[in-house]
């Protein structure tokens, strides 16, 4: 038996939603502590790496720890009916492979969804010694992000220990973006040795823009021609962090 | 009856099996969202945008993992009915017939096929991370030289692709060392005299519009008989480029596996 009942919804829509950005089908590992989800996107170039206690929750039971496999997408439909004031209640109960959801407000509806034979092989962290550590607001990455994507598909990152560049350039146009230390954008930043890695606008983009509806800030941490690992700062507990493999230029 | 294929652990094949065995299975799959193909005697009908019947016949029909379906009757390349990704499959067993159905929301449209016999019944998961390149089209050979101006010459700086001028689009427009104007005209296969001549065109018509030296550079494998005189005579220069070595460019810069990070730091 696992059951969970949240008010929060905005919260857990825009957490399924940061999920929904790479996995079509979610394994979820839940136990009686709290639920997890790790998981590489279809082409295995990014992964994310999701936990939540049970504490998020306004009540959880979940008598063994178990696998629940969804499609992310279609729960979300369903989710997205939820209004202000409302209570979202998800429920999987051994007799039926079909996970509840239940939609409490000014009137209660009841839908329910098949859930999916869940992935069995656990998805292991990426093993990096990171040379870059960057403290930043969400919002500046958006906009920073969202600027690079103007010029071209990929961008360069690049630290020393003054600022942060953000270089793309594209087929004709070309964008540089400056974070300074200390300023706005940029809180903290600590370089043990300048660090440069090139990254897929795309992903970048919708990560950034899908976690930071959960988060007011990220860390990132690179090293040259490394994976790019952001973590999302929760409000409250939990943990929402991502990795993204670099292009790699073979010159 | 059932035969499981004992190579491949994630392919089950039921031969000839009764409706309700391929019942139990087809929406076992489904809900697992496993790729199935089915051969059999079948009817298909389709209610969309437009409608259409097709007559009892022995065709293959396909369903992938991600909802898109395929019915292809024994000749010909292409599905004779079809939906894209995201569809919802449904099966149903009635009287003897079983009924396939592929529904889609938006438009919404549906696809039902009825099954009289069924001849095989395969389910798989298949896995497929492989990325699919198609050799360098004059389109990819455009980009590498917006990527990579030196492979038609140093100091190429372009300024404008697909520029418009008066007898249509100039390939790649830029600005060599000498500050002269370069227009590119691009044939992934030998440049015939016909390619010269419409190199020839662009040139004459961004010469009016512009007071600098303009050059017409016409890039390809290899020119054909005939071709190089009349390239020369026009003032036109050729650059060969292997459409290969474009795709190679383009191919550079990958973004890799995170699994390569897994194991150990480099």
């Amino acid at each position: 038996m696992f059951s969970v009942k949240m008010t929060d919804t905005k919260l857990l829509k825009d957490m399924f939603q940061a999920i929904a950005i790479l996995v079509d089908e979610a394994t979820f590992n839940v136990n009686p502590e709290n639920i997890q989800l790790r998981a590489m996107d279809p082409s295995r170039v990014a992964m994310i790496d999701f936990q939540w206690p049970k504490t998020i929750f306004d009540e959880y039971q979940c008598d063994q720890p178990q696998k629940i496999c969804v499609n992310i997408a279609e729960l979300l439909k369903l989710l997205r009916r939820t209004g202000r004031d409302e209570t979202v209640q998800l429920t999987l109960t051994p007799d039926t492979p079909k996970l509840q959801i239940t939609i409490t407000g000014k009137y209660t509806r009841t839908f329910n969804m098949p859930t999916l034979e869940p992935q069995e092989e656990e998805t292991p962290t990426p093993k990096i010694t990171f040379k870059t550590e960057a403290k930043a607001t969400t919002e500046g990455l958006k906009q920073a992000i969202e600027d690079a994507q103007l010029v071209s598909d990929h961008v360069r990152v690049e630290a020393d220990p003054e600022k942060i560049t953000l270089q793309a350039t594209g087929d004709l146009m070309g964008a540089t973006i400056e974070l300074k230390k200390g300023s706005d954008a940029l809180l903290d930043l600590q370089t043990q040795e300048p660090s440069k890695a090139t990254f897929s606008l795309s992903y970048l983009a919708e990560i950034i823009k899908a976690a930071s509806a959960t988060s007011e800030i990220a860390t990132l941490q690179f090293a040259n021609d490394m994976p790019i690992r952001i973590d999302f700062h929760q409000p409250k507990e939990g943990k929402l962090t991502f990795y993204l493999a670099p292009r790699i230029e073979v010159e | 009856m059932a035969s499981y294929l004992p190579d491949n652990e994630h392919v089950l094949v039921l031969e000839n099996p009764e409706n309700h065995e391929a019942e139990r299975a087809l929406k076992d799959a489904i809900s697992q969202r496993k790729m199935i193909i089915l051969v059999g005697e079948c009817r298909v009908g389709y209610k969309g945008r437009a409608s259409s019947e097709l007559e009892s016949g022995e065709r293959i029909v396909i369903l992938k993992e991600d909802g898109s379906v395929l019915v292809h009757r024994p000749r010909g390349y292409e599905a004779v009915n079809w939906q894209p990704p995201g569809c919802i499959f449904y099966v149903n067993v009635e009287k003897r017939e079983l009924t396939v159905s592929a529904m889609r929301r938006k438009p919404v449209e549906s696809i039902h096929v009825y099954f009289d016999s069924i001849y095989i019944l395969a389910i798989m998961r298949l896995r497929d991370h492989g990325r699919f390149s198609l050799h360098a089209s004059e389109e990819d050979m455009q980009k590498a030289i917006l990527l990579k101006p030196s492979i038609i010459e140093e100091g190429l700086v372009p300024v404008d692709f697909e520029k418009k001028v008066e007898p249509g689009f100039v390939d790649v427009y830029g600005i060599d060392r000498q500050n002269r104007f370069v227009v590119v005209e691009i044939k992934r296969k030998p440049a015939g005299r016909t390619a010269v001549l419409q190199l020839s065109k662009y040139v004459k018509a961004v010469q009016k519009t512009v007071n600098r030296d303009v050059r017409g550079v016409l890039v390809a494998p290899t020119l054909a008989k005939g071709a190089q005189r009349m390239l020369f005579t026009l003032g036109l220069s050729f650059k060969s480029l292997d459409p290969k070595k474009c795709a190679q460019i383009l191919q550079k810069p990958q973004t890799c596996e995170l699994t390569k990070f897994f194991r150990q730091d480099r």
